[in-house]
């Protein structure tokens, strides 16, 4: 079979382990992790790849992106089907199970994952521009103490910056997820070390690439994976799929 | 009153410090509260949420006009307590269990605040037992839910449910959302209204309590 990845860039290091294995002919393409802070207005973007990835006459695109805050809602197949795994977001991806995913995010609030992608492509301070940033980078979240100082004032600015990193205080972990890539040892205690400076609890627990494994390898039993069939469109669900197609 | 009108100014302009002198101005010039409220606060948060949705101000500004505005409220909450005055409404407000994300809830709340409501703040990370205890024991006509992530909103079902249970479902109107939360989610859980954003949330509270 003749596959298209398209993938987010968090991934990059999970799913080159998995393509490599895949008796699959697979093109892959990788798209910058910026586009996770678009919240639902990444959709258009991941259309329009998914879109051009349609004339190329694929047996299926496959998706390596969960519902990511609905950024994958309303995505619509063409001519060609689209597969994706059923999970809320990449760490449940790199979980290996959405409900193994919840049953950590019940017994562990306030915790803060990282995955070799995170810490590769966030950290290390990477400027990940989505196509359309404005919407985002006006909000200020991102930016330094300094910086709003510059924008809006000793007084405010101080201010911002404690509104805009109050949450942070409220995290009390961080639990890297260990997925067996290359130069693990590095994104180990990269993550470490933000834990510590933090002042907060470090866990690693060990990820799983069954479901990139099995995207990659066609084999998209229904209880993890979403089929869009051409012409259908994701949808999110709450319940226990996640997705749908309408 | 001049010195009202700087009042309006001062929250436009995100001005805490001098919000909060321009009210003790006007306190001691005999003002009443509710005048400070009606007459410029709630007008300055209009402007604010107009200019929020004309994307001349974002989420900073939002932020800095809601803290002057609270900085002048501070001045005026005894004042109204002591005089027993009460304000239109009554809105109980959280960021729902599991979710720690309170930017966005603090933004709804401040707006809903300086539109003159009563705003009971329950934080981040507030079980359904505790949103149930703050409508027992406050008596609100609102409650407003807020959830970032979408493997914490159904924790906002939970919530619905249970003031369903503890038989106060229909006490209170209920309003949720948040980055991910859409109207068709609202009304999957039987919520009764959805906002987009905060000066949306505004437009809710004040067209449901027209309708009742």
């Amino acid at each position: 079979m003749r596959f298209k990845v398209i993938c987010c860039q968090v991934l990059t290091w999970e799913m080159n382990h998995v393509l490599s294995r895949s008796p699959h002919s697979i093109v892959t393409e990788i798209l910058p992790m910026g586009l996770h802070d678009l919240g639902a207005s990444m959709r258009p973007h991941l259309q329009e790849r998914i879109d051009a990835a349609d004339e190329e006459g694929y047996d299926a695109i496959l998706l390596g992106y969960a519902l990511c805050g609905r950024g994958t809602e309303g995505l619509r197949a063409g001519k060609t089907q689209l597969v994706l795994p059923r999970a809320h977001d990449c760490i449940g991806l790199l979980m290996g199970s959405r409900l193994r995913y919840q049953d950590y995010f019940d017994t562990h609030p306030g915790v803060y994952f990282r995955s070799p992608g995170w810490i590769d492509f966030q950290i290390q301070g990477q400027t990940l521009e989505p196509a359309n940033s404005a919407a985002y980078y006006t909000i200020g979240e991102r930016q330094t103490r300094e910086e709003l100082i510059a924008q809006y004032g000793e007084d405010n600015g101080n201010y911002l910056f404690e509104q805009f990193n109050a949450f942070r205080r409220r995290y009390s972990g961080l639990t890297y997820i260990s997925t067996g890539v290359a130069s693990e040892d590095n994104f180990r205690s990269l993550a470490r070390a933000e834990a510590e400076k933090e002042g907060w609890i470090f866990e690693e627990i060990e990820g799983s690439l069954t479901l990139l494994e099995r995207l990659v390898n066609g084999e998209w039993d229904a209880a993890d994976f979403l089929v869009v069939p051409p012409g259908a469109t994701v949808q999110g669900s709450l319940g226990e799929s996640i997705v749908e197609v309408i | 009153m001049a010195q009202s009108k700087e009042l309006y100014e001062a929250i436009l302009n995100g001005d805490a410090k001098k919000a909060h002198a321009v009210t003790q101005a006007a306190i001691e010039a005999g003002t009443e509260p509710m005048t400070l409220i009606s007459e410029f606060m709630v007008p300055a948060m209009d402007e604010v949420g107009r200019l929020f949705e004309e994307e001349e101000y974002f989420v900073p500004e939002l932020l800095l006009a809601g803290r002057a505005m609270k900085s002048a409220m501070e001045l005026l909450r005894p004042l109204m307590t002591a005089s027993g005055e009460k304000l239109s409404a009554r809105v109980v407000i959280g960021t729902v269990k599991g979710d720690l994300h309170d930017i966005g809830k603090n933004i709804v709340a401040s707006m809903l605040e300086g539109s003159g409501f009563e705003v009971i703040d329950l934080g981040a990370d507030v079980s359904a037992e505790a949103f149930v205890a703050a409508v027992e024991e406050r008596k609100p006509q609102f409650v407003c839910m807020s959830a970032l992530l979408t493997v914490t909103m159904p924790a906002m079902k939970t919530t619905i449910d249970a003031l369903t249970n503890a038989g106060l479902r229909n006490r209170v109107k209920v309003l949720v959302g948040g980055a991910p939360v859409t109207l068709r989610y609202a009304k999957e859980i039987g919520a009764d209204g959805y906002s987009e954003n905060a000066s949306g949330a505004v437009g809710l509270v004040r067209n449901l309590l027209a309708e009742a």
